[in-house]
């Protein structure tokens, strides 16, 4: 954007990054507190199975234990968005790795000898382990009480007496019409595994709960109110008992939103007489006790005219949701309003079910289904382009939504939403999408064994929040003429703060290196903010940010009009200064109205300049429970993603040679910080393409357990180029036209690189991931018959 | 069972008690309070806690308590000298290497043990040395530019 | 609980092995502490041996290139007087795990712990390695392929202490490739080593196609003019051998043809006398 802008757009140094090169940032298991102790969880050895007895005895007589707690102190159920989990598993346990008792002791090792001496009998239940069996009638259920849960009515929908704990449904049209219509119908269906979301810093927590219920919390965690909010429900105490504590995160990537392990340390404290008690779960406890991303089996059905138009298509997706799905069903929601991408189509029914069963339960994780449902949406776009004879760009420019065109709920795209079309084609012009490889490179191919090709995907995210979803933000400044910024987001890594500071430092015409922000928050002391997720930070956090700048500019303009004696529009602010602006050498250093200003008699006006600004989502409606139709969007992020790979036949073996990303993000904010995001997620996008899968065996045990058998990339398995590209369509309600981006690089990848695997050696694929012995396996397929 | 040893860490001495069965990580972030050193897997599996002992990159999860008699040990904490940044923590901020800093720490030590062996290593070299420091944020590319700029070398892409 | 025992020589290890019952050895400890930490394994005490200065022995000696069981595989891997026919072992090296565990990491260890898929053991197959042990009985010298008897089981008795592993002079060149899952550190896959020596008799070792590491040899004598003809009937004899499980890291099918696949590329190595790239 040709903006003359300061701060705005520059590759401004992190705020960070002092304490964190250093190594003095703390996180939950660097903190320390007296009488602390530390927790162990005893966990289900089975998928599912009833709990029979639990013999706490020999863990409570062990010299130094302080407390014993099990599901009788731990029955209370708690979920953001469904009420269906317990702190501790109570009657029967529903998943390899649930908690059924927990510990609190003097050390660690105290701690995980105490959890290993309770004794535990169980009744094995017949296990629920691939969710297109737990859709069918007959299946054992994993929640029998599912119709008495707590829910957000009119907004989750559970099938009470089945394992579907929600059922959402979004409908344009007349799909069955159009597909008669069609002269071309492709059906196909995609499935995909759990994966780890795999933060280097695992769920640490501390919790105090002292007398009078006065409780602290520090969590790793992106979501602090939202920790306040749901303790205060699920133990009925005021929330201004509550107090917690986020300080450095080491990644969240969604996994840290909502609330995890507090209720059970919290029960701990309590059972331990208020003493603070720590859990920092091992590696291999934040992979099977800990929630993971859920599983998707996609059955997609597409109907084309012959000139390229998509006039039907129609999803079913069944969300493997595992043992709970308090957060669960939120994603299959989000999954069912992009439904069918950023495609303009005019007839589509998507039937999205959030499912049950006995393997790990999901939760958030970067991109919010979104990664999940791309992978079968932007393959059904290559394979119809296929079936069609049709370059897929073009097939794709045919049909992406433009301004005029409708969502499919309804929702009208404008000249500001943005231009999917555009990322598009950047990305195609960016890797030579159309240029074929020539004669001898093609004999080349033929010679080595190892194919090159090309392809390309769009990506579309809106952030998946509630309608009254609100932050606020206080700016104020120091007795020295500095700034001091708070906000309720967390900044776990992203970059967030960062891009406030250069809010504040364009708005105000402020240096940037005296505007600070406070890494950590408190509840008690930081302004509220919803959750950090969703890509929502940059808009909403954002347009606060602009709110208290204005707030405060509005105190210094108002006490500069009073002291320079001049009409308040006659005022400026630069240069740290107040001044006149037609005769500048009448002007104030804002130090001097800092904490009020005090004449040469003596007499004081004004006091602690404090700016406050607040952001809540605009325009959005709830869906009509019927048809799905409404507005959600707080805003719309395109983008697109394209790739050229190597394939080794020999091997299996894919090398993503160049990767081109494209986000129409409106305005970018800071270039490196974008450049972190998409590189970051990109490799994080490849790593759950070629190597990430949650495997079980046949009983529903977690075999994937630790870094040894869950690989996720490292300094080698990175694409040898990645070239990061934006559009910048304005987004005329967020902060300087900006959207936000932190999901949006992992969305797709997983498709563009099956299409190109396809493109490479005509095998196509339907499910991932997308590892060397699969892809072998298939290329010599024929060699077997 | 708690033993005494003697070790040097960031040029200190300690006479440390510890347990018999615990690993180098414990003894230096629980008893010697060096906090800056991560733990990420407890199984020599993702780097996070690098430090250098007797002279070589070793993640101390990996190390016996014990082992460490005698032993000359440096963490992220011996970087910064006289509350200035070193080289590579200033290269670092410059390359924006990090996103939420959980495996910088590790990430540092595995460059410092490597250019205090060869301080101006190819790519190739700084790969080998730093492939077993895992990074779930970044995507490793601005890592290896801050450790390329200190080592001096550019790979021309 | 384990004791920690530090000798800081030879006889006073044994003494300590005459007198205590249920000891580990600890030498570099990567696949040891894991053990410990997750209670798979527990023992009364643990030796830490590389205090003992026999250990450390690394160079070559009238039984060829010796090896101390406290020598680590990075300073295998940067050795820089190894013959030609040791530097497969350096090859081996380069693929184990990576930099940081390779500082602790010994051959012996990797030995010791007898997985079926342990990165250096082919390596040391092919090579002809022999094991030299002390213990508070005597001492012995066992060949590598004598070792090994089932998955993470060797013929060691509990009170025997691995203190070298020797490799004797045979002129030639060796070639090792490992499949894994991701370029980055990983377990194998599937692990082929082969020799070819100047006297034109060939010998293949594979780890991950069985429950043992699995020496191939026997196979013939080919001059490098004859190889190519006989890759056929080489990776028939090599393939015969392999008994490969499918697991979380790969099936059995792709181990196979994993197998036969390097075995191809280091039979066209040896013919063309060319030294090949490591594969990953």
């Amino acid at each position: 954007m040709a903006n003359n802008y300061r701060y705005i757009g520059k590759s401004v140094p992190r705020h960070d990054g002092f304490e964190k090169v250093t190594g003095t940032a703390p996180y939950v298991a660097d903190l320390k507190m007296n009488g602390m102790l530390y927790a162990g969880v005893k966990t289900s050895p089975y998928a599912h199975a009833s709990i029979l007895s639990i013999d706490t005895g020999k863990a409570e007589a062990l010299p130094g234990v302080r407390a014993v707690v099990t599901g009788r102190q731990g029955a209370t159920k708690l979920g953001i968005y469904m009420v269906d989990r317990s702190i501790i598993a109570t009657d029967k346990v529903r998943y390899y790795g649930e908690v059924v008792a927990a510990v609190a002791a003097v050390d660690a090792e105290t701690a995980a000898r105490a959890a290993d001496l309770i004794e535990v009998e169980y009744e094995p239940l017949p296990a629920v382990l691939d969710v297109k069996e737990a859709v069918k009638p007959g299946s054992p259920l994993v929640h029998e009480k599912l119709g008495e849960y707590a829910h957000i009515k009119g907004v989750f929908f559970p099938v009470a007496g089945t394992n579907i704990a929600s059922q959402i449904k979004v409908c344009k049209g007349n799909v069955e019409e159009a597909f008669r219509r069609a002269d071309v119908v492709i059906e196909n269906t995609y499935e995909q595994p759990q994966v780890f979301h795999t933060p280097l810093e695992t769920h640490g927590t501390i919790v105090q709960w002292g007398i009078g219920d006065h409780i602290r919390i520090y969590s790793s965690s992106q979501s602090p109110f939202s920790i306040r909010d749901l303790f205060s429900v699920a133990f009925r105490l005021p929330k201004t008992n509550i107090e917690v504590n986020v300080p450095y995160v080491g990644g969240g990537f969604g996994g840290k939103s909502g609330i995890h392990m507090e209720p059970l340390v919290g029960l701990l404290s309590k059972a331990a007489g208020g003493q603070p008690v720590k859990f920092i779960p091992s590696r291999e406890q934040e992979c099977a006790t800990l929630p993971c991303r859920q599983g998707l089996v996609a059955h997609i059905k597409t109907g084309a005219t012959k000139d390229g138009r998509i006039i039907a298509e129609q999803a079913e997706y069944l969300w493997d949701a595992g043992a709970y799905a308090d957060y669960g069903v939120n994603i299959g929601r989000a999954g069912a309003v992009t439904g069918c991408g950023p495609y303009a189509i005019e007839n589509v029914s998507v039937d999205s079910k959030t499912v049950y069963t006995n393997h790990i339960f999901g939760t958030a994780y970067r991109g919010f289904g979104h990664p999940e449902v791309f992978f079968g949406i932007e393959r059904q776009r290559d394979l119809m382009a296929k079936a069609l004879h049709m370059d897929p760009t073009e097939f794709r420019l045919k049909n992406l939504l433009m301004p005029g065109s409708r969502t499919i709920t309804g929702e009208l795209i404008t000249e500001n939403t943005g231009r999917a079309d555009l990322c598009l084609k950047q990305v195609a012009e960016a890797i030579g999408l159309n240029t074929p490889y020539t004669p001898e490179e093609q004999a080349e191919f033929k010679k080595t064994g190892r194919y090159r090709a090309k392809a390309a995907a769009v990506l579309q995210k809106s952030p998946a929040i509630p309608t009254w979803c609100a932050t606020s933000a206080l700016l104020q400044m120091n007795e020295d003429g500095t700034l001091r910024l708070s906000v309720g987001g967390v900044d776990y890594g992203q970059g967030t703060y960062t891009v406030m500071q250069q809010i504040v430092a364009e708005r105000l015409g402020f240096p940037i290196e005296k505007i600070h922000i406070s890494h950590t928050i408190n509840t008690n002391l930081s302004p509220y903010d919803w959750q950090t997720v969703a890509s929502r930070m940059t808009v909403l956090c954002g347009n606060a940010v602009c709110e208290a700048c204005d707030d405060l500019k509005e105190q210094l303009l108002e006490m500069g009009s009073v002291i320079l004696r001049a009409a308040k529009h006659e005022i400026a602010i630069g240069d740290e200064c107040v001044f006149v602006r037609q005769n500048p050498h009448q002007r104030l250093p804002l130090a001097k109205l800092a904490m009020g200003y005090t004449f040469e008699n003596g007499n004081a006006i004004g006091g602690p300049l404090i700016g406050r600004g607040k952001a809540i989502a605009q325009g959005l409606t709830n869906l009509d429970p019927e048809t799905g139709q409404g507005k959600t969007a707080l805003d719309w992020t395109y983008g697109a993603h394209a790739v050229e790979i190597e394939v080794d036949t020999h091997t299996g073996d894919i090398d993503i040679l160049h990767m081109v990303s494209s986000l129409d993000i409106g305005q970018v904010m800071n270039e490196a910080l974008l450049r972190g995001q998409v590189v970051g997620g990109a490799l994080q996008g490849i790593g759950t393409t070629l190597s990430e899968a949650v495997y079980y065996d046949d009983r529903g045990r977690l075999i994937t357990r630790n870094f040894t058998d869950y690989k996720i990339p490292t300094f080698r398995d990175v694409p040898r180029k990645v070239e990061v590209l934006s559009v910048e369509t304005p987004q005329l309600d967020g902060p300087y036209g900006a959207r936000g981006c932190g999901e949006h690089p992992l969305i797709a990848v997983t498709a563009v690189i099956a299409n190109a695997l396809a493109n490479a050696t005509g095998a196509e694929f339907f499910d991932l991931p997308l590892s060397a012995d699969r892809v072998y396996m298939r290329l010599h397929e024929h060699e077997r018959e | 069972m708690k033993r005494s040893i003697h070790v040097t860490v960031n040029g200190i001495a300690y006479d440390a008690m510890c347990s018999e069965n615990a690993t180098l990580i414990t003894l230096l972030r629980e008893e010697l309070e060096l906090t800056g050193t991560k733990e990420g897997c407890g199984a020599g599996e993702c780097g996070a806690c690098t430090v250098i002992f007797n002279g070589d990159a070793v993640n101390a999860c990996m190390v016996m308590a014990m082992e460490a008699e005698g032993a000359e040990i440096y963490t992220i904490e011996s970087e910064a000298e006289n509350g200035e940044l070193s080289d590579l923590q200033k290269s670092f901020l410059e390359h924006n290497a990090f996103q939420c800093g959980f495996c910088t720490p590790g990430m540092i030590m595995s460059a410092r043990a490597l250019l205090n062996k060869n301080p101006h290593p190819t790519k190739e070299e700084i790969i080998e040395a730093m492939e077993g420091n895992l990074c779930r944020c970044t995507g490793y590319e601005t890592i290896l530019a801050a450790v390329q700029a200190i080592a001096g070398e550019r790979d021309g892409e | 609980m384990p004791e920690f025992l530090q000798p800081t020589s030879l006889t006073e290890a044994m003494e300590l092995l005459r007198e205590k019952q249920d000891v580990r050895f600890l030498a570099g400890g990567t696949d040891l502490i894991i053990l410990l930490r997750n209670r798979t394994v527990d023992c009364r005490y643990l030796m830490d041996i590389k205090r003992i200065p026999e250990l450390s022995i690394f160079q070559y000696t009238p039984e060829g290139l010796t090896i101390g069981a406290a020598v680590t595989c990075n300073r295998i891997l940067h050795a820089d007087f190894f013959r030609q026919e040791h530097e497969l072992l350096q090859d081996a090296a380069r693929t184990l795990a990576n930099s940081l565990l390779r500082n602790r990491a010994t051959l012996i260890g990797n030995i010791c712990n007898a997985s079926p898929g342990g990165d250096m053991i082919p390596a040391c197959l092919v090579l002809g390695a022999s094991v030299h042990t002390c213990s508070p009985g005597g001492e012995r010298v066992i060949p590598l392929s004598a070792f090994f008897t089932g998955v993470k089981k060797h013929v060691l008795r509990p009170d025997e202490l691995a203190v070298k592993v020797t490799f004797p002079n045979k002129p030639g060149r060796g070639v090792y490739l490992k499949k894994r899952r991701i370029r980055g550190h990983d377990l194998t896959q599937v692990g082929l080593a082969g020799f070819y020596g100047e006297d034109r008799s060939l010998a293949f070792a594979a780890a991950s196609v069985g429950p043992t590491p699995v020496l191939i040899d026997g196979i013939g004598s080919f001059s490098p003019e004859e190889l190519p003809g006989a890759k056929e009937e080489i990776l028939a004899k090599v393939a015969a051998r392999a008994r490969p499980i499918s697991d979380v890291r790969s099936s059995k099918e792709y181990r196979l043809a994993m197998l036969r696949y390097f075995t191809g590329l280091a039979v066209d190595a040896f013919a063309a006398g060319e030294k090949l790239e490591v594969l990953s």
